[in-house]
């Protein structure tokens, strides 16, 4: 009898092997209180095992935000993008914090039926139509929102929280990390009779952020994001971030903006695009091969590395989980583990900020 | 005594407490299996919404919304038909056509599918699909011609099996437009579908048709040309008029 109702999605073997690292797991449990469950399955690129920590928002990034609301918000997106690890962590989590089963489900199954108040209803809705049909979809649900009397930093931090499950669920789903124990969890007799004490070691790690100035503005691609955060301290996570993924030496950032602009432009965000177009010229792309990638997804003078990742990107725009997975293995195939978990890394993150891009960028 | 029977009536008292509270704690497990079914039965249902229409569309649809969600949207139609379909239903039998033409369709819409395109219909023997109508998707018209070249592969590879089986060899004829149309839930009050609707559908269907005339299984319009990967090979057709359609038609066969 499934305990959660993703648990019937097909589902592949693992893509990754899981290997100890004592400081990233030091760094994990500093931040969270916990132990990050897997962090292992990340230390070859060390900048996206620190993104799956930094970039969890209940721990210290919501200034304005309720983080019971964006529990919520996380619940729904991972379900919305069918990704059973996180639908999994994120439901046990709720379970474990106390709430019941039967208020997840209807949180789950119909807003308009559940029990939450318009403004939270709204604000699921918009999360949801973000990060299901992008920019386009999300504009109306925006409009919705503010309707309903939300601040517009509050609105800032409910398209963050949507994004960072959008990277989440892609980083999780993209290499089949597998969901078994948390979705036995929360049934478990250990877990139930040790509930209560579980629960406040979550409670304990997390936290409501507090204003941080943006010491200085990046000039990397894609600081324009950044900045649209700048006192929320959301923005040095994000500038951080993304510092330590163009830095990163297993792809060129040429292969990596291609990926960002193969994304945006699936997405249709043309505040992601125009700025990723404009990164692609300085590393010396032409117009006409930048134009051939977008509409055709290959170009005369790609590397091979580019030709296989390209029209991968556009595949984990939207998908159906296991031939995703099943796409997946035969690009790690032809590349090595490093480059492999880059890939999933940019790809991961350019979903979830392509998304984000154009609630927050056209709207200062 | 009085103690005593005071005693055994406590006694009575709670193993009959306890007894209808074993039974209503396997009332309560019994029920929450059922609410655990439903609700994956529900998500699976909702999944199963969400490859026939828009994921929007769905959830307006459980909120019990009225509303059809219809919108203007540029797609791709194609539209395949089985040549040859009426003398082989004269000669098969009944058993073995339904057998044949089922497998006809899986492999259809199979390679629809693996394109990221949706198979609206069957019209008959002949298949409506669209590419970009459940989600934006700029890359819709590769994607329709891929999948066309794909059926091409496949019909070829079922013809190989129905050969085994002394069965005779089935052809398709495909017609590809792209352009604007409305997408939105369509139909009677008993019977609604996600559906496109207009005349891009219609001109799909008469270049359909097309192929039987230029003796080709694979034809595009100018319109989708337009917007279609250089690689294709492909080769003009004569303009030919069609139906409902002032202007002689320009079409071009897909060759690889």
């Amino acid at each position: 009898m499934p305990a959660n109702a993703l648990q019937h999605v097909a589902w592949e073997p693992c893509l990754l092997e899981a290997r100890r690292d004592d400081a990233l797991e030091s760094y994990a449990r500093k931040k969270l209180g916990v132990p990050h469950p897997t962090i292992r399955y990340y230390v070859d690129v060390p900048w996206l095992a620190r993104a799956l920590v930094d970039l969890h928002p209940e721990f210290g990034l919501l200034v304005h935000l309720d983080l019971g609301l964006g529990d919520l918000i996380q619940l729904v997106v991972s379900q919305e993008n069918t990704c059973r690890y996180c639908y999994a962590a994120v439901r046990a989590s709720l379970r474990i914090q106390g709430m019941s089963e039967a208020r997840i489900r209807s949180v789950e199954g119909n807003l308009a039926r559940a029990d939450l108040t318009p403004r939270e209803a709204a604000a699921i809705a918009f999360a949801r139509a973000q990060s299901r049909a992008g920019p386009p979809a999300a504009a109306g649900a925006r409009q919705v929102l503010l309707d309903a009397g939300v601040s517009a930093p509050e609105v800032k931090e409910i398209a963050f929280v949507a994004a960072s499950t959008d990277f989440m669920n892609r980083a999780s789903t993209l290499p089949a990390i597998p969901p078994y124990v948390f979705e036995r969890a929360p049934d478990r007799l250990g877990v139930r009779l040790l509930r209560p004490w579980i629960a406040r070691a979550l409670r304990a790690g997390r936290s409501r952020g507090r204003a941080t100035p943006l010491e200085r503005v990046p000039s990397y691609p894609y600081a324009g994001l950044v900045e649209a955060f700048a006192g929320s301290p959301i923005a040095p996570v994000l500038a951080k971030t993304f510092e330590e993924m163009w830095a990163s030496p297993g792809l060129t950032r040429r292969c990596k903006l291609l990926m960002f602009a193969v994304i945006a432009h699936g997405l249709g965000c043309g505040v992601c695009a125009s700025e990723a177009a404009r990164a692609l010229q300085k590393e010396g792309l032409s117009q006409e091969a930048l134009t051939s990638v977008l509409t055709h997804l290959d170009a005369p003078g790609l590397d091979p590395v580019e030709r296989l990742l390209v029209p991968f990107a556009r595949e984990t725009i939207w998908y159906e989980p296991a031939p995703l997975q099943r796409r997946a293995r035969g690009v790690r195939d032809q590349l090595s583990g490093t480059q492999f978990l880059e890939a999933v890394g940019v790809l991961s993150l350019a979903n979830g900020l392509c998304r984000l891009g154009a609630t927050v960028a056209d709207h200062p | 005594m009085t103690r005593a029977l005071l005693v055994v009536a406590g006694l009575g008292l709670l193993a009959a407490l306890l007894g209808a509270l074993y039974r209503q704690r396997r009332r309560t497990q019994a029920l929450q299996t059922q609410l655990e079914a439903a609700a994956a039965e529900l998500q699976r249902l909702q999944e199963a919404c969400a490859r026939l229409a828009p994921a929007g569309v769905v959830q307006r649809l459980i909120a019990d919304r009225a509303d059809t969600g219809a919108e203007r949207k540029v797609v791709t139609a194609l539209f395949s038909d089985l040549v040859g379909y009426t003398a082989m239903s004269e000669r098969l039998e009944p058993a073995a056509l339904a057998r044949v033409l089922n497998g006809y369709f899986q492999r259809m819409s199979d390679a629809i599918h693996d394109h990221r395109g949706h198979v609206s219909t069957f019209v008959g023997d002949g298949i409506l699909a669209f590419f970009g109508a459940l989600q934006p998707n700029p890359w819709q018209c590769d994607d329709a011609v891929r999948a066309a070249l794909a059926m091409r592969a496949a019909i070829r590879d079922y013809n190989e099996e129905l050969a085994k089986e002394g069965l005779p060899p089935l052809a398709v004829g495909i017609g590809i437009h792209r352009g604007p149309g409305l997408a939105g839930l369509v139909g009677s009050r008993e019977r609604m579908e996600y559906a496109f609707v207009g005349p891009t559908v219609n001109l799909a269907a008469r270049v359909q048709t097309l192929t039987r005339i230029h003796k080709v299984d694979i034809l595009i319009t100018e319109a989708l040309r337009e917007h279609l990967d250089p690689r294709f090979v492909l080769a003009p057709m004569p303009a030919e008029t069609v139906k409902g359609i002032a202007e002689p038609v320009v079409t071009y066969a897909v060759r690889e």
